[in-house]
């Protein structure tokens, strides 16, 4: 019945939710602990809530409809309400109850009681109805500032209270973390007692490693280290193991996709267009390189609030603040469209997204319930909420250069780089014969590499373009306009009329016919470089953006004239050849163009139905030197021109006679190659520019009011100065009037909120911590410590260990040592269902056992991986792309199996893509990083178990996983058995085991075994 | 979940890749005493495996919030913002003023350009039914069901984007990250499927819509509910990783099945230890429901056993009507097995151009691309109403069609043939499943630009869906984040004038 109730709660609205208010907040509302079951109804937890959910929002002293209250006992008891000792006689049981089943005469307003509920209602009554002294209900429960989590920490004693400690525990140090686990040990066991429970026996080594392992790196461990373990004589042997891999760098790789949950942290902006934040990956290295040095939580806060004015010279302390800039940004709202509305809307809604995401990771308030309305649980009025909001009101989410002399010292080697690369190229062409490249013509260029990439010539005007169009407009076809560029005749739309049409193709008048009929559309310009939405620059293996390539775009239907005339007599040149590789560069979905090359008026090649299959078309014409005009021309085929990309590939005019090398020349050409092979490494290893995703801010913060109902169209009430919240009252929470420059606003809530006076900081960090080393908080909703969440189960350890955190300087790493050296993390988590501790505690809240945990999405990726033997533990860096990527108005991301070693680098470095999540990681449970996610949750469900059967990744990863042990014992059966088992579940087979698999492995071969303890129970739970 | 403890792989034909499965496979083979709810959701704990249960005694006791009418849904999702003065919401005023200037009177929330003017239906209108409602020409075989139709011609959303506005209209939210109705709904009632996942959407083979697959996310619901998306497409693989890749050599169906016995030994060793842990057991049996899905899936989705007049009536005959129409009829064939909700989409996302849009944002050729489309929803939908109605389906069959919002009564382009985004109005569609027909609810003005009588967002349509399966959308609620979440926020009135 209870159980029942607990659940039902479940669904209900929040306002009923929170089982009881009491005119003292300090009486527990809900001990999540209490789970005594006496056969008497017990009012607190059974009646209140009834009353409170059906009969209170009418009948309480403030609103006594009917002229009735049940709010405390005095008004039940009044006018034969309720009968104590019978229940048929009370007035309350008549109204609410019918025998006939049709609909009572009360709850006017909402759904009738249950039966579960009246009867519940009945055995109160019979059983005397006891209302505890003083006890008042009210209809909505706010907890006030009193309420336990805005308290401060209560002092911390040296020894708990009851701690029977040996005078050697008393007279050691207080840093020292196993006398600290045995006080955690302490609290831990004194609260089981209470209920006259024990603690679990310790678990053994090998169930010890695996679980610290997964804890502290989310990996398996070795077997050799297993074995090293299990036979290591040293008494210490175990904090050894702890504070070894407390060390390793896969800990803060670990501890960071924790925080990152709490950081909605992805690497595009989600929404409609779900565009690349290619930038984004320098605050996940920053938040990995924290957890590894150890950087005390408030220093780490700090930073990640406002660390770009508290420490200006330092990259990570800059970095750090794309926290605020981590979740989702919409491009549509707030930069595409043109209604001023909807962008308030937009930006209103991102604001909520700062504030929230700041206020509930580092102090678990729900202050986004404050949006409309005044919290309806918490202390934190919708002014307040607003007041907050002023603190980021002046951040917009952009890509930020980390600082301005990182940038130009970046920029200058660069920039160095690059010209002594050109340099080199311009010495090889002359060597070469490179000839005049005529898409940095199109791109206003002399041909020899003055042009802009990407700039285009629009077919309706000859003007420049610098941004991307899409179809055009306006457009008209047939007519030539001239081009003011020298070497550019001109342009034109062309449509044929089924061959008829007379399409002027020089400023001379010179016409061609013979052209099919087109659709008459444009798409964007004619470029030097990909067009507008092109689907790739790649073509038969050549990204010809890359490596000294160039490429012409020419989206049907568009041609270009260029002035031969003017060419020659620039360069000197006679007689040409024009070499290019032609080729369809949009989608190979059956979609196909025609390329036509026209000198003079005169059809010289052509090539109808190109499509992306037939790859490039190897084009070199001669050009007689009388010849005066060049046209490149693409059509549509007559299909319509979507997708119509024609390119050609480093289109370049030579002079056709070419000079043999003289054998000097074609030493100091290899030379140069080999320079520029140096100089195109040293580009590479210069990287990505210094740039990260984070707040870019204008120094006014603009104005903020309170948001009648959170309607950005209602901004109502005077201008508000940046506040934190007033609950906490041993801070002051205003942090700047309204002229505060907005950075001084940030680092001002950064101290607030890292405060030692502040308790929540402290308190909300250790239950994470707690959370993660347990599967399950102190608190057990670790994002809300307020009263719509749940009471701590041991408030006394909560205190005690967020007190030691701050003696500790904030380390975290010394907090996991405490945790883990204790005795109650070491419990073995198995247990008999007829434990009695499963009648008094069968969630077990006070923790008589560890909990048995499944390992999460990201870990089992990265288990297999490394069990295979194939995991790439390359560090930092830009995520990796386990996805093809095709650029378009919403680009699309289609994801594709990880078989190479640059995608076989763990789950933290993964490119993460908000709207189109990896769907192997989320069928595991991996959580949508639109959401701040608290807690990871687990499900079992058939699809998964299909997943990790049947997925091709899976495959594959079992079969190295075989490969790797055939190597290892080639042909002996049963030590391939042995290794498996060994480098899967981190213990060696069992008699009956060896079995059955040496069975299998003889009958199947290896991969199936391997395949198998992918798949089992053991390898993704750990004890 | 009793489930036969000794259920074998062995006895059952399962992994099947290369034989399409027959149904006497099955109804032989199924393995008997499973909980029909149990299906996808194997006690997982947490949360949502709780509330569920709840959720499901309370049915099972007859309890449910109230008497449904509606078992399952269909929901025909149309993307790009359907006109709604050229489809249902007949406008005689905007014929008359057509070629007028039009001048909403700086109210205009226009997302993409200064509006033209007014522009009247580019399909005649006319009455149909018993009822006598309007509907344009757009929908000659849609308008012989009118007399089944419900019409909300006032919706209206927050928004004039097409992200939050699918967003809005699919999860009651214009932000990602919340659950779709599909996933309250199973979250709420479970599935009715022995066989089959609760949760299907079929996604436009086109492609996904604006906002891509977070439309039918789960959002912070346990996984469990996150729907199942069919590949029609694909007959041999119509779940992603039902089968192994059938160019992985070494993953045989006998290797499989092999493997699966393995498997079970192992983890049955594996429990024999830990028998207080009961996750462990739930994915034991979670590998045997797996095997079921292998000949469920595969059956359900091969249409071939359908006649030739049913596959002509869905318009499989024809190239553009095909896959939406088999989506429609797939639908039926999910909901007949026990499919909890099913989402149809009828349009994808906006992608470079093409000859006509992919999906009903028609900026500069609402004929052209409404033309399409239209004959694509018209064909489909028509054929799923008559169809259901026919097998007696449609009393518990609730049918819903909707867009994310509507388009401006003014025309767009140096045409004038197109019509921009309008968040002000756009009309939806319910029938069956204790939904009255003929009938048409609220009003938008003269012009068919706002919604002015009885204005309703997501919440109400919602709130009245949820209604007919029993539910009290009130009271339907998940904690996150310090809030007890709702499909209707905090808004939300059953439109009880819809109802039969």
């Amino acid at each position: 019945m209870r159980r029942h109730g607990v659940d039902h709660q479940l669904r209900l609205p929040i306002f009923l939710l929170v089982s009881i208010g009491f005119t003292s907040p300090l009486l527990p509302a809900k001990d999540p602990t209490d789970d005594t079951v006496g056969d008497k109804v017990d009012f607190s937890t059974q009646i209140a809530p009834l009353l409170r959910t059906h009969c209170i929002r009418c009948h309480e002293p403030e609103n006594r409809q009917g002229d009735l209250s049940l709010s405390n006992s005095a008004d039940l008891l009044a006018n034969d309400g309720v009968i104590p000792g019978n229940p048929d006689q009370s007035l309350l049981l008549k109204l609410v109850r019918t025998e006939d089943g049709s609909k009572p005469s009360m709850p006017k307003q909402g759904p009738p009681l249950s039966k579960d509920e009246t009867d519940l209602l009945a055995r109160w009554i019979a059983e005397g109805a006891e209302w505890p002294n003083g006890i008042e209900i009210h209809s909505t429960r706010t907890s006030s500032d009193s309420w336990w989590a805005y308290q401060p920490l209560a002092p911390m004693p040296m020894t708990p209270p009851g701690a029977s400690l040996t005078t050697r525990q008393k007279d050691q140090n207080h840093a020292d973390p196993l006398h600290n686990a045995q006080l955690v040990d302490h609290y831990i066991r004194s609260k089981l007692s209470t209920r006259s429970l024990k603690g679990s026996p310790r678990a053994d080594r090998q169930a010890l490693i695996r679980r610290l392992h997964f804890d502290l790196h989310g990996l398996p461990p070795a077997p050799e280290l297993v074995r090293a373990f299990i036979n290591d004589p040293d008494p210490n042997a175990y904090a050894k193991l702890v504070d070894q891999l407390l060390r390793s760098p896969h800990y803060g790789e670990r501890f960071t996709r924790h925080w990152l949950d709490l950081a909605h942290y992805a690497d595009t902006h989600g929404f409609e267009r779900d565009q690349r934040r290619d930038n984004a990956w320098r605050y996940r290295d920053y938040v990995i390189d924290s957890f590894n040095e150890d950087k005390p939580y408030n220093l780490f806060l700090q930073e990640q609030i406002a660390g770009d004015v508290l420490w200006p010279q330092n990259q990570a302390s800059i970095i750090a603040t794309g926290f605020l800039t981590a979740g989702p940004w919409d491009h549509v709202g707030h930069i595409e469209t043109k209604s001023p509305k909807l962008r308030r809307a937009a930006r209103s809604l991102d604001l909520d997204d700062m504030a929230t995401q700041v206020m509930t990771s580092t102090l678990a308030m729900t202050v986004n319930c404050a949006r409309c309305h005044d919290h309806k649980l918490d202390p934190i009025s919708q002014r307040e909420y607003y007041q907050l909001r002023a603190v980021f009101s002046a951040i917009k989410r952009d890509d930020r250069v980390i600082s301005d002399s990182a940038l130009s010292q970046y920029e200058q080697q660069k920039e160095a780089i690059i010209s002594k690369r050109d340099t080199i190229d311009y010495a090889i062409g002359k060597l070469e014969g490179q000839g005049l490249n005529l898409a940095d013509v199109v791109g206003g260029g002399n041909g020899f590499g003055t042009g802009t990439y990407r700039d285009g010539i629009d077919t309706r005007s000859a003007k420049v373009q610098t941004r991307d169009f899409g179809k055009l407009g306006n457009v008209v076809t047939n007519k030539f306009v001239a081009s003011p560029f020298e070497f550019i005749d001109g342009v034109f739309v062309p449509e044929g009329h089924d061959g008829d049409a007379k399409i002027p193709v020089t400023s001379t008048g010179i016409t061609i016919t013979g052209i099919p009929t087109t659709s008459g559309d444009a798409w964007d310009m004619i470029r030097n470089g990909p067009v507008a939405s092109q689907h790739s620059t790649e073509l038969s293996g050549t990204d010809f953006t890359q490596g000294g390539h160039s490429l012409l775009g020419l989206h049907a239907n568009a041609g270009i004239t260029f002035d031969l005339k003017a060419i020659r007599s620039a360069s000197n040149w006679n007689e040409l050849r024009f070499q290019t590789k032609l080729g369809y560069f949009g989608a190979d979905d059956g979609s196909f163009a025609d390329a036509w090359i026209f000198l003079d008026g005169e059809k010289i090649f052509t090539q109808r139905q190109l499509k992306r299959s037939m790859g490039l078309q190897t084009v070199d014409l001669r050009i007689p030197d009388s010849a005066h005009f060049l046209t490149l021309i693409a059509t549509d085929g007559g299909n319509g021109y979507g997708m119509d990309q024609i390119g050609f590939g480093d289109p370049k005019l030579k002079p056709a006679i070419h000079n043999a090398l003289a054998q000097g020349d074609h030493r100091e050409l290899e030379i140069l190659r080999q320079k520029r092979v140096s100089l195109t490494k040293r580009l590479e290893e210069l990287g990505d520019p210094p740039r990260f995703y984070g707040p870019v801010t204008v120094a006014t913060a603009p104005v903020v009011q309170v948001l009648e109902r959170g309607d950005a169209e209602s901004p109502t009430g005077t201008p508000l100065p940046p506040a934190a919240m007033s609950a906490l009252k041993m801070l002051n929470p205003s942090l700047g009037s309204l002229t505060t420059p907005e950075a001084e606003r940030r680092v001002a809530l950064a101290k607030w909120i890292t405060s030692d006076d502040n308790p929540l900081t402290a308190r909300v960090i250790v239950n994470r911590i707690w959370q993660w080393h347990f599967g399950r908080g102190l608190v057990a909703t670790s994002s809300d410590f307020g009263a719509g969440g749940e009471l701590p189960s041991h408030p006394e350890l909560l205190d005690w260990l967020a007190n030691l955190l701050i003696q500790q300087q904030w380390s975290l790493k010394s907090l996991h040592r405490v945790i883990l050296l204790s005795e109650t993390y070491q419990q073995k988590s198995n247990f008999a269902p007829d434990n009695p501790a499963c009648k008094v505690d069968a969630d077990n809240r006070l923790l008589w056992r560890q909990n048995p945990r499944r390992i999460e999405a990201e870990a089992i990726r990265d288990s297999v991986l490394l069990v295979s033997g194939k995991l790439n533990r390359q560090r930092g860096g830009p995520g990796f792309e386990d996805f093809d990527y095709q650029d378009a108005y919403a680009p699309i991301y289609t994801y594709i199996t990880a078989d190479q070693p640059d995608l076989w680098r763990r789950s933290i470095y993964r490119y993460i893509v908000r709207t189109t999540p990896d769907r192997f990681l989320t069928t595991l449970d991996c959580p949508d990083p639109a959401n701040l996610t608290a807690r990871r949750e687990t499900t079992t469900t058939p699809l998964q178990s299909l997943t990790l059967y049947n997925n091709e990744f899976m495959l594959r990863q079992a079969g190295y996983f075989a490969e790797r042990i055939e190597q290892d014992f080639p042909r002996n059966t049963v030590q391939q058995v042995q290794r498996a088992f060994e480098l899967a579940l981190a213990r060696s087979a069992t008699e009956r085991e060896l079995q059955i698999a040496t069975k299998l492995v003889q009958q199947q071969g290896l991969f199936l075994l391997c395949r198998s303890l992918m798949n089992s129970n053991e390898f993704v739970y750990v004890d | 979940m009793r489930c036969s403890r000794d259920f074998d792989f062995r006895e059952q034909t399962v992994m099947m890749r290369h034989a399409r499965p027959s149904s006497d496979r099955i109804s032989g083979q199924r393995p008997t005493g499973t909980s029909r709810r149990d299906f996808l959701n194997t006690a997982a704990g947490g949360f949502g495996g709780l509330a569920l249960s709840t959720m499901l005694s309370q049915e099972a006791d007859g309890q449910s919030h109230h008497l449904a009418t509606a078992k399952r849904v269909i929901q025909i999702f149309c993307p790009g913002g359907m006109s709604q003065v050229d489809t249902f919401d007949y406008k005689p005023e905007l014929q008359k003023r057509n070629g007028t200037p039009f001048d909403p009177g700086g109210e205009l929330q226009f997302f993409a350009s200064k509006p033209g003017d007014c522009r009247g239906s580019h399909w005649k209108f006319r009455q149909h039914g018993e009822s006598g409602l309007w509907m344009s020409d757009l929908f000659p075989q849609l308008s012989q069901c009118i007399d089944d139709m419900s019409f909300i011609y006032s919706m209206h959303s927050k928004t004039a984007l097409h992200g939050p506005a699918c967003f809005m209209m699919n999860t009651g939210f214009t932000l990602p990250g919340f659950p779709s109705m599909g996933s309250w709904v199973t979250y709420g009632l479970g599935s009715e499927a022995e066989n089959l996942p609760s949760f299907v959407v079929l996604p436009d083979p086109g492609g996904l819509p604006p906002g891509g697959i977070i439309n039918w996310g789960s959002g912070f619901l346990p996984a469990t509910h996150q729907a199942t998306t069919l590949d029609t497409s694909n007959p041999d693989q119509p779940i992603a990783d039902l089968f192994p890749p059938s160019d992985f050599p070494k993953a045989t169906p006998a290797a499989d099945r092999d493997g699966l016995t393995f498997l079970n030994s192992l983890n049955k060793i594996h429990q024999q230890s830990r028998t207080g842990n009961t996750e462990l057991d739930a994915r034991i049996k979670a590998y045997e429901l797996a095997a079921r899905l292998q000949l469920s899936a595969p059956e359900v989705t091969d249409l071939t056993d359908e006649t030739a007049q049913t596959r002509t009536v869905y318009g499989l005959d024809h190239p553009d009507t095909r896959s939406f129409g088999r989506q429609c009829l797939l639908a039926r064939r999910l909901v007949e097995k026990g499919v909890r909700f099913v989402q149809i989409y009828c349009g994808a996302e906006n992608t470079t151009a093409r000859k006509i849009r992919p999906n009903w944002d028609s900026h500069e050729d609402l004929p052209r691309d409404h033309g399409y489309w239209g004959n694509v929803l018209d064909t489909g939908a028509a054929a799923l109403l008559k169809d259901l109605k026919q097998r007696g389906l449609l009393n518990d069959t609730l049918v819903i069609c909707t867009t994310e919002f509507g388009r401006q009564p003014a025309s767009q382009g140096g045409e004038a043939l197109g019509r921009d985004h309008n968040a002000g109005a756009f009309t939806a569609w319910m029938a069956g499943g204790g939904i009255r027909g003929g009938y048409g609810f609220g009003a938008t003005d003269e012009l068919g630009f706002k919604a002015v009588q009885s204005p309703t967002y997501s919440y109400d349509l919602h709130a009245t869906a949820l209604h007919l399966l029993g539910i009290d959308h009130t009271r339907l609620a998940f904690y996150h984040n310090g809030i007890n979440r709702r499909l209707t926020d905090v808004h939300g009135n059953v439109l009880r004038d819809l109802l039969r």
